[in-house]
């Protein structure tokens, strides 16, 4: 069979928060969107346009109240928990805006932490954590506590972490939000090599920085909650 | 199975980066399974003890009373019983209380004949003479002697009585001996000044077991001021007593356990904003939800059975090198305390299950419970708060 060129579609997904509730809250209206194989798409808009809702449905963190998102041409929205949790374990990889690492632990704990639910030998996930330390240059602050490193290596961590498990989708929250504009040309130089490996990257931003790269293949452009173009 | 290694060593690494809190629960937690456990060894000891002691006690036990309590019984009575079909050996036993004023303790005084199996000296011989008698373990340690000292004792006239130390008992069961002065039958009368031809009680010996109850109903028929004491009551007394008061304790200290599993429950509950996040990143990553549970499963273990072990060993020590002295004066009664006592430590399996299951499972339990209701909910609500 012949793969899709979407590895990402989304058909009429809305997403309200609180539902029944005085602070029932609408996130997402009716957004169906294509997100192409291999490339870098952005979704872009201001705060509280609804992008970080959009990337948590199409990365399996949360699911829609209405509509379906098609991943690899599967619908996941009806798939029982378990095969959500496979999504985000073999799929996904996720570079979160605060990055989300567990700071008391040392940078190669956050690392293999996607790891530990798995049958793989500890030495085979050392040496796979070392091979993507070494990547980002953080391999001399193995043993340090992520609380003492600074933004810029927090941020090479949490990459190193999305991609222990070699995922196929790369999702980034506002990965440019706490960094200057050395460390975010950095980080694009990140996510070309990782395009060119045929991963498919996915940015919630409203930094003008990262939206008008040359890099970038697609923009969606959103405004509270719906979909105000894309090209 | 290596996955679930890699977990518990996981569970392991996040109870130490919360040092200070695991170190705070275990603490309380040790204290609550040490107050358990020394009830339940204490108690346990103290029955098997009785047990022990009355598994050489008499069939059957007659005494004579008037007005409700206690007094000599005639000699003569001893005859009488001896005919009833079924009766073996019947014997006349001579035996008190003794209050000593100069140490503040009470010893059982004793009187025999011959060389009873149920005496077993540790070392010496048993008295022989008037001025002569053999002593337990606690009467030699309170009073500074041994065998081939003295013991001087004040008799029922208020007289001095020097008495050579011919033995000591052996402590194999403390219980039994630990406070007995055994002296013959002939000096034991003179002492206590018993007026002749009475006795404290008869035992009796019956044949068949089974027919213990019908023999007790023979001699109260045919001695009506007489009470018969089967050994079989004795045993349930003893086991009464025992599991009242051990219940009284266990009840309090089950109110405390209960308190403690409560503010482990609340704690669980209010799980911290750290710990929220850290399972909402866990679940972000690619953790399933049983591996979360999984993973608060084994820091609930981890944490229960350290204060388990630790509580259950503070409970021993407690109990079996202390001599229990926070519990003694509750379970053991007035009447035992004096002289001290060592229990003979007699572990029983199925007294560490209930009381690991008393234990473990109530706090593993307040611990998986609370973290499923976090664990069941998407990551992105979580990570959003």
């Amino acid at each position: 069979m012949e793969r899709s060129a979407y590895i990402i579609r989304t058909h009429h997904v809305k997403k309200v928060y609180n539902p029944g509730k005085p602070d029932e809250m609408t996130a997402l209206h009716d957004i169906s969107v294509e997100i192409e194989r291999g490339g870098i798409t952005v979704l872009q808009g201001p705060s509280g346009s609804g992008k970080t809702s959009l990337l948590s449905a199409i990365g399996c963190m949360s699911r829609p109240t209405e509509g379906k998102i098609f991943v690899d041409g599967k619908d996941v929205v009806k798939l029982p928990e378990r095969f959500l949790t496979e999504m985000r374990r073999n799929k996904f990889g996720f570079i979160f805006q605060q990055y989300h690492l567990i700071r008391s632990l040392s940078v190669l704990d956050n690392i293999v932490l996607p790891l530990c639910p798995t049958d793989l030998p500890p030495a085979e996930m050392k040496e796979r954590a070392l091979a993507v330390m070494d990547r980002f240059s953080i391999t001399e602050k193995k043993k340090m506590k992520v609380k003492f490193l600074s933004g810029g290596e927090q941020q090479r961590v949490a990459i190193a972490r999305a991609l222990i498990n070699n995922p196929d989708v790369i999702i980034a929250d506002e990965p440019t939000a706490h960094l200057d504009k050395k460390l975010a040309a950095e980080f694009m130089d990140i996510l070309a090599a990782l395009c060119g490996e045929n991963r498919t990257v996915v940015i919630a931003t409203h930094d003008a920085f990262v939206y008008e790269h040359s890099l970038v293949g697609k923009i969606i452009a959103m405004r509270d909650g719906r979909l105000a173009g894309a090209h | 199975m290596i996955k679930h290694l890699k977990i518990i060593d996981y569970a392991l690494t996040s109870i130490l980066r919360r040092r200070n809190k695991s170190l705070a629960i275990i603490s309380a937690f040790t204290v609550v399974v040490t107050a358990l456990a020394s009830i339940l060894l204490f108690s346990n000891s103290l029955k098997k003890e009785a047990a022990s002691l009355l598994a050489s006690a008499p069939d059957l036990i007659v005494q004579r009373t008037m007005g409700g309590r206690h007094e000599l019984i005639p000699t003569d009575y001893a005859a009488q019983i001896r005919k009833i079909h079924g009766v073996g050996e019947v014997n006349a036993r001579y035996w008190g209380y003794y209050y000593d004023a100069l140490t503040g303790a009470n010893f059982t005084v004793l009187g025999t004949e011959g060389n009873p199996e149920t005496l077993q000296l540790l070392e010496g011989r048993l008295p022989a003479g008037e001025g002569e008698c053999a002593i337990g373990a606690g009467v030699a340690n309170l009073k500074n002697t041994g065998t081939g000292g003295e013991l001087i004792l004040v008799d029922s006239s208020n007289t001095g009585v020097l008495y050579e130390v011919t033995g000591v008992f052996r402590a194999d069961s403390s219980l039994l001996t630990n406070d007995l002065i055994v002296l013959s039958n002939d000096a034991i009368k003179g002492f206590f000044g018993l007026p002749p031809g009475k006795a404290t009680d008869v035992a009796v010996q019956v044949f068949n077991e089974n027919e213990l109850q019908t023999v007790a109903a023979k001699v109260k028929r045919l001695l009506p001021d007489s009470r018969p004491i089967t050994r079989t009551e004795l045993v349930r007394t003893y086991d009464m007593v025992f599991n009242w008061r051990s219940g009284m304790m266990l009840s309090v200290f089950g109110a405390a356990l209960i308190a403690f599993c409560i503010l482990a429950w609340d704690k669980a509950t209010g799980i911290s904003a750290d710990e929220k996040q850290e399972i909402g990143i866990l679940k972000a990553i690619g953790w399933d939800t049983s591996e979360v549970l999984a993973l608060k499963f084994w820091e609930g273990v981890i944490i229960a059975l350290t204060s388990y072990l630790l509580g259950t060993i503070a409970g021993y020590l407690h109990i079996f090198v202390f001599n229990a002295f926070l519990l003694a004066p509750v379970i053991k009664g007035w009447s035992v305390v004096f002289p001290d006592f060592h229990l003979t430590p007699h572990l029983d399996p199925y007294l560490f299950f209930t009381l690991g299951f008393l234990t473990i499972a109530p706090y593993v339990a307040s611990t998986v419970i609370p973290a499923w209701k976090t664990a069941i909910t998407d990551p992105d609500t979580i990570m959003r708060g």
